[in-house]
């Protein structure tokens, strides 16, 4: 795909409305949603041949996981959509979104289907999302979890805070990642945060809950659902809408072996140096060439990381661009990488607010929030060193 | 209804001699006979050379190192904490083994100043009889 293309295009796509619960099952909702996404399409049902998905459910509660209920694979869904696909699969690993898009790319450039359904739902369960009652600690949590070290907010905390001491960096600098993700979300009617914009005092004033990260660097849990149409560049012409082409993919995964959920800073940047890499390598791009970044910021702290890894700033200088306004994308030469409002101004959305952005920006379907120039977008998702990205391009 | 109880370790095959170490206050790291470079926590393969029988031998460590890095934890999804907090869990990379890295609490309180590469020595959590949780202090000498 070296600069050509993966010759597989997006050609529709549909996105719930993001509750912190929904008032049907997540089942329930993402079936009502990949129709619609079928249907934006111009398809049936029985024309979607393969479904793909990455169906995690990153509590590190007790909560039972159920397909249909807290989590939905592609199996039940294509069955509960009373269709019997040629492929259906699911990505195991983290980068959820930019995985399961490698499915879709593969499933359709090999030949396994010739339309892929691509989904992603998320469940907010009833009481605390990661609180756990365990009594003991069994396999890799007697590492961790008894002296205290559990879930994900303290696993961002150490990194973050080593970001923050190595760099001389402020924890009032990460306002303005938050507020603009937030003005964004504000801005999008389907976002749990519609018309509920964050400000400064707002943020400075949240609670902390693992020192340096206060309740405003986590996204909030919610109930959602996100589809979208996958198939061949020679297909995608005969649809509808303007089709958005998958350029190419990279990802990463730790190398080092560590205690469960330690994710050094040097670990982030090196593995997530080398995603990067191949990214570049993969689609020909650079840095500059990208109208629509958008950058993955389930916990505030990654999007300082993917700034630095994909060469948006040098390392250690995220925090500099953030103070000096270089994110804030209703200024001129700001980067808009959290116009589409990310999951800090969505909800716990998993990557498809940045993957939805995509492909809305480059389809030129954003409505009044389209930009001008959108012709190459960025879709991250999770950290640069246990993630990936999708490179996306206009048919313009 | 009983108070509840922080998690205790719940010791394994392979895990047993470093929690029967750390009952008696003294830390264990497992050691790879075939390239002799230790390992924290012991994998089925040794992630340094990638034997399949790393045979592990525990070598009794001195539990001094350096912060990396650190975290306050003011609230806790795990039960048994909440009297504890707000505590300070510090990353100490253990003065043994380049990237030796253990995740512990610092028992100087929840105020202790700290900065990148501060000596910590060892020390203990008994949170139950006969269970005790590795654990820091900051200071060179025990």
């Amino acid at each position: 795909m070296r600069g050509r293309g993966s010759g597989v295009a997006i050609i529709g796509c549909a996105q719930s409305q993001v509750e912190r619960h929904a008032s049907v099952t997540l089942g329930a909702l993402t079936v009502d949603t990949a129709r619609r996404a079928i249907d934006d399409a111009g398809l049936e049902v029985g024309d979607v041949d393969g479904f793909v998905t990455g169906a995690l459910f990153p509590t590190a509660g007790a909560h039972a996981v159920e397909d249909g209920v807290s989590t939905v694979t592609s199996n039940w869904l294509a069955m509960h959509l009373g269709t019997n696909p040629r492929y259906a699969a699911g990505f195991q690993g983290y980068g959820q979104i930019p995985g399961a898009v490698a499915l879709a790319v593969n499933a359709i450039t090999s030949g396994a289907a010739d339309y892929v359904l691509f989904h992603r739902s998320l469940y907010n369960p009833p009481g605390s999302y990661h609180g756990n009652p365990m009594r003991g600690a069994p396999g890799p949590l007697q590492w961790t979890a008894p002296q205290g070290y559990f879930g994900p907010i303290a696993m961002i905390g150490l990194p973050y805070n080593e970001y923050l001491q190595r760099y001389g960096a402020k924890r009032e600098t990460m306002a303005k990642v938050v507020v603009e993700a937030r003005k964004h979300g504000a801005r999008i009617p389907w976002s749990y945060w519609h018309d509920k914009p964050l400000t400064t005092d707002d943020y400075l004033a949240a609670p902390m809950i693992n020192d340096p990260v206060c309740r405003y660097d986590c996204d909030i849990p919610v109930d959602g659902a996100a589809a979208f149409v996958f198939t061949s560049a020679e297909r995608a012409k005969d649809h509808p809408h303007r089709p958005v082409h998958v350029l190419g993919y990279a990802g990463g995964a730790p190398t080092t072996h560590r205690l469960p959920l330690h994710w050094p800073l040097d670990d982030i940047m090196g593995i997530g140096g080398e995603t990067a890499r191949r990214l570049w390598e993969a689609t020909g791009l650079k840095a500059g060439d990208i109208d629509v970044p958008q950058l993955y910021d389930g916990f505030s702290p990654f999007v300082y990381f993917w700034l630095e890894v994909l060469g948006f700033c040098p390392v250690g200088q995220a925090h500099g661009l953030v103070e000096d306004g270089g994110i804030d994308s209703d200024r001129p030469g700001g980067l808009p990488v959290l116009s589409g409002g990310g999951a800090l101004g969505n909800g716990r959305m998993h990557g498809v607010p940045q993957m939805l952005e995509c492909y809305l920006q480059l389809s030129g379907r954003a409505g009044p929030r389209q930009r001008e120039h959108a012709n190459v977008g960025l879709a991250c998702h999770s950290s640069p060193h246990f993630g990936g990205v999708v490179a996306y391009m206009s048919e313009r | 209804m009983t108070e509840l109880t922080r998690p205790v370790p719940m010791p394994d095959e392979r895990s047993a001699p470093y929690w029967e170490a750390a009952a008696g206050h003294e830390l264990a790291i497992a050691r790879c006979q075939r390239c002799r470079v230790l390992t924290h926590p012991p994998d089925t393969v040794c992630p340094h050379c990638h034997s399949t029988e790393p045979d592990w031998v525990w070598d009794r460590v001195s539990g001094r190192g350096a912060v990396r890095s650190w975290t306050v934890i003011r609230q806790s999804p795990l039960p048994g904490f909440a009297a504890d907090v707000p505590f300070v869990l510090v990353d100490v990379e253990l003065q043994e083994q380049l990237g030796l890295r253990l995740i512990g609490r610092l028992m100087d309180g929840p105020d202790a100043s700290l900065r990148v590469g501060d000596p910590v020595t060892l020390a203990f959590e008994d949170i139950a009889g006969g269970v005790a949780i590795p654990a820091f202090a900051l200071g060179v000498t025990t």
